[in-house]
């Protein structure tokens, strides 16, 4: 359900008075659920170029044109073969051979969605990368298609880390495909984890509130209603004052750790219980798990005040959630909203679940966490303030109500995957066998296109009138695969035998096929990685997170679908 | 090839060809490679759709361009504006028409030689003779119930005795940026109906919380749709894709959270409220609708191994799949044979059991009626067996029918019937 949630602020910002949404909103409605306004906006300013007008690129392009994108190029200099278009269902069939592939392509597309920018560029991107080297770099995001090796090589190495590349390969059945990018921040997680009601650690307003009402004299009907986070922090508070009697003055934090006493502590919520049947006090029971569950700042994000603290201020957008990271280490050193409490706190947030209660419990307890919360916020900002970057108010509220679940993951650059170290790539073949076995083909089919060994699919590049299965020769590609991926590999590496002949076999049957289902499935999953890289919500591929000095992960997705399964290297 | 087409132009498969000219390493040993299987795919096989949506377009598009020429689609639903951000077959221009019948004419615009034949209306119109025609269906549906329906269908059809009356299955489906497919064989593999309890669980607010102590905006948005509507308006029908039914309800769910002091009602909360709307994109879309036509090309040729036989995504964090077998019910009511034992309080009576059947997730009946070998315990219909019958279900079950007795389920919407094992505790 948390998809969901940004729901209520995300319309209510592009709604008319009258309360009904305008034709946009209408029509965008089924994805501002997900990713609201803010996310929106995002893509709706994004410039993307794809290179060339493959059947995969224009899937990647359709998935991106429908939710409205702001602006796409595509870059081809070829002319539509009766194989294009077969195979593109953004060609107009038989009609388009013959004229460019860049401007079929467009105009296929731009039929979906009068409200984004197509241009068809019909450079070679050779010509390109030499002569306008400023224009490529000033996409958000490029995204090419079988490209060949060193073209491809020349391309990364041009736009990292700035513009980033998302770098697709596929033939047949298999593909894959990696993001790249130096850093991503993404505050907006959707994660699935809520943050902390601070049960264990109840702020003094809450305190204070569950320890004043009178449990056993107060009406029958009021007691049904007690929401349960005011159930246990009095049961809790209880607890520890029963405990201080018998061991001593204690820190006043400690909670039930046994199973014994958990046991006990369950039983003694049922006996607060005035009749059998009160479902607050059951509900209460079940959420008992939270007076144990000590609340702490998640490592992942408190891992990110090191990451910042030693990082030197960069490019302006990401010094001010540098900032906001800063301001927030500060406040989980010291909380002076939270004064019995030293440190270990992120800022409280006012969102509460649905519970059993009276509507006037609820938000009695609503006002109780949202006054709280204010002052925390308050002092977050007087931190913010400090750091002399200007950051706007729905930002840092936005900042906080995620704070729990803060990322930044890191990418690699193409040189570093491409193929990949030698010891790593020996490494993964023994760890991931199928999903190495498909990188490394793959690579080793780029190398091989590039020297036109491989038999490409351009009619114009075979000899007069041989079919595509006429110089096919699946036993020879393999023996070419092979002695190709063996100069990845440290020597002596064995291949794993089994997984590595029915990839290479893959392969080497249909070396140059863009299926229209691999295509479109591609299409799917690269435009929603590009989705959460340009939006900066839900939380795209990668090596791993940024603080981890784990090296092992390449951040590669992997395809198989005649299993039909992904897979990440 | 055997029969040359004036439409395929030179190099029009040379993509798809590279699989169906040769075998790869994971082919099965009757693959026809070249012209058996080409002529079969291009001029034999016929393929339904159901569903012209978010899927089916996808569908649709895709099986085009694969090869597949005879292709039937049926859906019952209109274009709405808020299809746009998805349904690519469809433009503005074509808001009010017939998915179906709007989807099959882009495709076979857009692929030459292609035939589309639409259905416009429910899949529960067309006999078992209608299904038995086609070579294999794939599901692009939103709804629970169409998917039982045809589930139970095709597995009804099978006969052991005709190898060509086992139609596979292939049923896809999404959510924001999950979503699923899977190949069913029926009676052979675990069918849809097996799989009923994993499904989500959908969010029922009691009415007492809606009448009494809401807290949730959602509440409010209840309380104007299922008791303030009714009141206001008497039997007149609410019409969630009206928008002077939403402001209406928007304006009630209001005033009821100003009144409570509740925040947070929205306009578009109330529409996804009241419409129970699932967020939907684009590209999940394509990955499941790609799923499905890829499963459905390599049956259908035999090209290659296919999905055995669940294949399920998670785009939330990452890119997270998991392809797994989801095993058969012994005890499933469609394709189970075993009776489904159940156990019982012997005070329970027969309205709570009922109660419990169309609660129980891998149950899911909606108002069932139910019958014991001797006897009818609970019928809703005729009117007279239903008035005979009515008196029984305050009646403990265990004065009805005997410790392990067999009782029959029904619903009228679902074309099969769950026999229960009955033992008191």
């Amino acid at each position: 359900m948390n998809d969901s949630q940004p729901l209520e602020t995300a319309t209510t910002s592009i709604q008319a008075p009258s309360g009904a949404p305008d034709a946009k909103t209408r029509r965008y409605d089924r994805q501002l659920r997900l990713w609201a306004a803010s996310g929106q906006a995002a893509l709706e300013s994004a410039r993307i170029l794809v290179i060339p007008a493959t059947a995969t690129a224009t899937s990647i392009l359709k998935n991106l044109v429908l939710p409205g994108l702001g602006h796409f190029t595509v870059m081809d200099d070829k002319a539509v073969t009766g194989a294009d278009a077969g195979n593109n269902f953004f060609l107009d069939g038989s009609k388009s051979i013959g004229k460019s592939r860049a401007e079929e392509a467009v105009k296929g597309l731009m039929e979906m969605n009068d409200g984004v920018e197509g241009v068809a560029d019909v450079r070679d991107i050779d010509e390109v990368l030499k002569n306008d080297q400023g224009w490529l770099k000033s996409f958000n995001i490029v995204v090419a298609h079988n490209v060949d090796s060193d073209v491809l090589d020349d391309l990364a190495a041009l736009l990292w880390p700035e513009t980033h590349l998302v770098v697709v390969n596929s033939a047949g059945f298999l593909a894959e495909f990696s993001v790249h990018y130096r850093e991503h921040q993404v505050i907006e997680s959707h994660s699935e984890t809520s943050a902390s009601l601070r049960i264990d650690q109840a702020f003094p307003a809450l305190l204070e509130y569950a320890m004043s009402l009178p449990l056993d004299t107060m009406d029958i009907t009021d007691h049904t209603h007690i929401p349960f986070p005011v159930i246990l922090v009095r049961a809790l508070e209880e607890w520890r004052r029963e405990r201080e009697q018998v061991t001593g003055p204690s820190s006043g934090i400690g909670s039930p750790r046994t199973s014994a006493e958990k046991k006990a502590f369950k039983e003694r919520i049922r006996a607060m219980m005035r009749k059998f049947d009160e479902e607050n006090f059951e509900e209460a029971e079940a959420q008992a798990f939270k007076c144990w569950t000590p609340t702490v700042v998640p490592s992942e994000v408190r891992e990110l005040f090191t990451l910042y603290s030693l990082s030197k201020p960069s490019s302006s957008t990401s010094s001010s959630f540098a900032a906001l990271i800063s301001a927030l280490s500060q406040f989980v050193q010291n909380n002076p909203a939270s004064p019995q409490y030293t440190s270990g706190l992120l800022p409280l947030t006012s969102s509460l679940p649905d519970m059993k209660s009276s509507t006037e419990e609820y938000v009695k307890l609503q006002k109780l966490y949202r006054a709280q919360s204010e002052k925390e916020k308050q002092v977050f900002k007087d931190y913010l303030s400090k750091r002399q970057v200007d950051v706007d108010d729905v930002t840092i509220d936005v900042f906080l109500k995620n704070s729990h679940a803060l990322k930044v993951l890191k990418g690699r650059e193409w040189k570093d995957i491409n193929p990949g170290s030698k010891e790593l790539l020996a490494d993964k073949l023994s760890t991931n066998p199928k999903e190495a076995a498909i990188h490394l083909a793959l690579a080793a089919a780029r190398k091989l296109r590039a020297q036109g060994v491989l038999p490409l699919l351009d009619p114009t590049s075979r000899p007069n009138n041989t079919s595509i299965k006429g110089i096919l020769d699946q036993n020879n590609l393999k023996d070419l695969l092979t002695a190709e991926v063996r100069t990845f590999l440290p020597p002596g590496t064995e291949l794993p035998e089994a997984d590595w002949s029915i990839i290479s076999g893959e392969i080497a049957r249909a070396p140059s096929a863009d299926l229209p289902t691999t295509a479109a499935f591609l299409g799917g999953l690269v435009a929603q990685e590009v989705i959460k890289m340009i939006t900066k919500q839900y939380i795209p591929i990668s090596a791993g997170n940024a603080a981890s000095t784990a090296n092992e992960r390449m951040g590669i997705c992997v395809i198989d679908l005649v299993e039909t399964w992904t897979g990440i290297l | 090839m055997a029969d040359v087409q004036e439409n395929d132009w030179e190099g029009r498969y040379d993509h798809i060809d590279q699989i169906l000219d040769a075998p790869g390493p994971r082919t099965d040993e009757g693959f026809m490679a070249g012209d058996g299987v080409k002529d079969f795919l291009r001029n034999q096989a016929k393929i339904l759709v159901i569903g012209a949506g978010g899927l089916g377009c996808e569908i649709l598009a895709n099986l085009a361009l694969t090869g597949f020429k005879d292709i039937h689609v049926i859906d019952m639903d209109t274009i709405d504006i808020s299809n746009l951000n998805r349904q690519f077959l469809f433009r503005p221009k074509d808001v009010g028409k017939s998915k179906a019948i709007v989807a099959a004419e882009f495709i076979m615009n857009r692929v030459p030689g292609v035939l589309v034949t639409p259905y416009f209306g429910k899949i529960q119109d067309k006999d078992d003779d209608y299904y038995l025609q086609f070579n294999l269906v794939i599901c692009g549906l939103d709804s629970v119930e169409a998917r039982r329906w045809i589930n139970a269908t095709l597995v009804n059809l099978v006969d052991s005795e005709n190898p060509e009356s086992l139609k596979p299955l292939i049923d896809g489906g999404t959510e924001g940026f999950k979503g699923q497919a899977r190949v069913i064989l029926p009676t052979i593999t675990s069918c849809y109906e097996c799989s009923l309890d994993m499904l989500n669980k959908p969010t029922a607010f009691p009415i007492c919380t809606i009448a009494n102590t809401p807290r949730l905006p959602e509440h409010c948005i209840e309380w104007a749709s299922v008791l303030e509507w009714p009141r206001v308006h008497g039997d007149k029908k609410m019409d969630t894709d009206n928008p002077d039914d939403i402001s209406w309800l928007y304006a009630v769910a209001s005033a009821r959270a100003k009144e409570f002091k509740i925040e947070g009602v929205t306009w578009s909360l109330t529409q996804g409220v009241v419409k129970n709307i699932i967020p939907a994109i684009a590209s999940t879309n394509a990955i499941i609708a790609a799923s499905c036509c890829n499963e459905a090309f390599k049956i259908a040729t035999s090209s290659a191994a296919y999905l055995n036989n669940y294949f399920m995504l998670i785009g939330v964090e990452g890119i997270y799949s998991y392809t797994f077998e989801h095993e058969k019910k012994s005890n499933c009511p469609v394709c189970g044979g075993e009776s489904l034992s159940l156990s019982i309080n012997r005070e329970m009576i027969l309205e709570e059991l009922i109660e419990l059947l169309t609660e129980r997730q891998d149950i899911q009946i909606k108002n069932p009626s139910l019958s014991a070998p001797t006897k009818q315990l609970y019928l809703r219909a005729p009117p007279q067996l239903a008035e005979a019958t009515r008196p029984n279900l305050l009646k403990k079950v265990s004065e009805l029918i005997p410790d392990g007795g067999e009782v029959t389920v029904t619903a009228g919407t679902l074309p099969f019937s769950l026999s229960l094992n009955i033992s008191f505790i």
